[in-house]
């Protein structure tokens, strides 16, 4: 405001300019919209850390007594077919399906920046190769790549299964990181930074990551939803988890005995938790986005 | 002409080779004996000698390099090995089940984009009103449901409590060639694979067209007393068709994948219902074959689609990228 005060503006129609708001950062934006996501997403993952409190039966007891039970005031969800309580093992199962969301979306997002960055700094010649590389592995779809991994690997664990996920689907995460890096690299304070000595790291770290990070910010988090619905797909088929591993998706794998006797509980819950956790968390993403700016329609 | 012919077919044949080799090294990589894929159980049978000799016969004491140009060799002559599981060449099995994977994925395919088309057109037109904010919104809960979940509540729905279709197979034994028997088991997985696909393909059809619409000529079209109906279908639908081909290349892997998952839940006889079984059971003849399968297939319909793009658009034969780096645009 300091500038402004030499000035006496005056007129009919004086009017104090005012500034344009800046743009405002990720976290306004986040603190401005997705509430109710969040406020889900956190009583979620609330109960699922808080598992043991929550449960009012062990989770890996059977209750023979009560195979296949509908919901009642028992068994809040129900039992299944090797009687396990489902109110109990699905707070408990979340921290596996999440915890694979969150590691997979990791390890992803480590290999994607890296190997995006590396193609987007080298040479034509080198960048032409790698991406063609990332093509090929793109073109397999990633659901077979992932069965011949995980048929040639020993058994599952939730951190190989973690891996083997985003293992296999970091390449569209590197295709956008390319792209954006290839914007920057011309730009002199990477030039500089170059001249002065500084190592691939530090210019990924110090230069590069910062000013694509919103860019990539989207796919980052909804690769999140990917990787829960990956593992839930793979242990439904019976290549992920085992059922003795609970997850959201290894609850599922008893679905087919659950359709023998019509126990809709047995599917339809778990389903419901993995559906309202993926369209809270890519709900969060859009936020992180921002909004499109289109100019009103020709039409 | 020629030389762009001999081009494609290049891409293609280098894109197979490298496909193969880095299946072929995965699968040497798997634990286990590579003989107890050619001679099943009768491996532990064997004596030392008879070990060896079986080794040496089916080359595995050479090195990898040797090993798969001997491996090529034979899968150009359509030996891929003998399945595991089936005790058959992997070959026979795989044709047998092809036709079953195509015809789902082509009906899956070629419905998706007709409905996506439509659906974005109408999303254009309406632009901002409740209907295009309510479909936009049931789109993304829609897309967000897992597809093998979206099937189990189908099955649960229509064949366990209702009883009006089938919950699973092609066909009922013994009516392979029963076209209405075949449509009713298609059904249901058309329905989880047109649901699950529909709105990732809409929504960027939409944003194309959105953009569309805001150029100078619709404005121009429109003081002309065109109808937005008209001048959509008409005018920015035809400039939009160049990403619409590049995004049906790229949805084929998608939608291949997407056929997996659900032959798996409705117990239907094809490809990937094949692969995951024999992921379960180690099959690596098998699974490489379905891979090797699934990659021709796929680069074949991605090179076919550049092909048609270059004909719709002859500017983007100059610029010589591949379609995956044109989607970069989209």
């Amino acid at each position: 405001m300091a500038e402004n005060e030499d000035f006496v503006i005056v007129g009919a129609a004086y009017k104090k300019q005012v500034r344009p708001v800046s743009e405002s950062s990720v976290w306004r934006r986040l603190w401005k919209r997705p509430l109710f996501s969040l406020l889900v997403l956190g009583i979620l993952l609330l109960g699922c850390i808080m598992a043991e409190s929550i449960m009012n039966h062990h989770p890996s007891d059977f209750y023979l007594a009560n195979l296949n039970e509908p919901p009642n005031t028992e068994f809040y969800f129900g039992t299944d077919s090797l009687g396990r309580d489902i109110f109990s093992i699905i707070w408990y199962g979340g921290r596996v399906s999440l915890f694979i969301g969150f590691s997979g979306m990791a390890i992803l997002t480590c290999i994607g920046v890296f190997y995006g960055c590396l193609s987007g700094m080298a040479p034509a010649f080198l960048d032409n190769m790698m991406m063609r590389t990332a093509e090929m592995l793109s073109s397999i779809p990633n659901l077979l790549l992932i069965l011949l991994i995980l048929s040639i690997a020993g058994k599952p664990t939730p951190i190989s299964i973690a891996a083997v996920i985003g293992g296999t689907s970091w390449m569209s995460l590197a295709r956008i990181v390319r792209s954006e890096v290839r914007q920057i690299r011309a730009s002199e304070y990477i030039l500089v930074a170059k001249s002065m000595g500084a190592s691939f790291p530090r210019i990924l770290y110090y230069h590069l990551l910062p000013n694509f990070l919103s860019a990539i910010m989207f796919v980052v988090v909804s690769s999140i939803s990917s990787c829960i619905m990956l593992e839930s797909t793979l242990s439904f088929l019976g290549l992920g988890l085992p059922v003795e591993v609970v997850s959201w998706g290894s609850m599922l794998s008893l679905s087919n005995k659950a359709l023998l006797t019509n126990s809709w509980w047995v599917i339809l819950i778990p389903g419901v938790f993995i559906v309202v956790t993926l369209l809270c968390i890519t709900n969060i993403g859009h936020y992180l986005r921002g909004a499109v700016n289109r100019r009103s329609s020709n039409l | 002409m020629l030389r762009y012919i001999g081009k494609k077919i290049g891409i293609f044949v280098i894109f197979m080779g490298l496909l193969s080799m880095f299946v072929f090294i995965l699968a040497r990589l798997a634990p286990g004996d590579p003989l107890l894929s050619f001679y099943g159980e009768g491996v532990e049978r064997m004596s030392t000698e008879e070990h060896l000799a079986a080794r040496q016969r089916l080359g595995l004491d050479e090195t990898l390099p040797v090993q798969y140009i001997r491996w090529v060799d034979n899968a150009v002559h359509g030996d891929f090995g003998i399945s595991y599981k089936y005790k058959q060449p992997a070959s026979v099995i795989l044709m047998a089940l092809l036709g079953n994977t195509l015809l789902l994925g082509t009906v899956a395919y070629v419905s998706v984009f007709v409905l996506a088309v439509l659906l974005a057109v109408f999303c254009t037109l309406y632009e901002d009103t409740w209907v295009d904010r309510i479909i936009c919104k049931m789109g993304t809960i829609v897309y967000y449901l897992p597809p093998f979940w979206l099937g189990l509540l189908l099955i649960l729905l229509f064949s366990v409590n209702l009883h009006w279709l089938p919950s699973g197979g092609a066909y009922d034994t013994g009516r392979s060639n029963d076209l209405l028997n075949r449509l009713q088991h298609m059904i249901l997985p058309l329905m989880v694979m047109v649901t699950s696909h529909l709105w990732y393909y809409t929504y960027m059809i939409r944003n194309k067209l959105l953009d569309e619409v805001r150029r100078d000529y619709v404005l121009l079209a429109k003081a002309k007393g065109m109808s937005g109906y008209s001048i959509v279908w008409h005018h920015c639908l035809r400039n939009v068709a160049p990403s619409i081909t590049s995004i049906m290349a790229i949805s084929i892997t998608h939608i291949l994948s997407g056929t997996y998952v659900v032959e798996a839940v409705f117990a239907y006889p094809g490809i990937g219902a094949l692969s995951i079984e024999s992921a379960k059971y180690h099959d690596y003849n098998l699974l490489m074959l379905v891979v090797l399968i699934t990659g021709a297939l796929v680069i074949l319909s991605s090179l076919l689609a550049q092909t048609i793009n270059e004909c719709l658009d002859p500017r983007m034969r100059s610029e010589g990228d591949s379609i995956w780096q044109k989607m970069k645009t989209l």
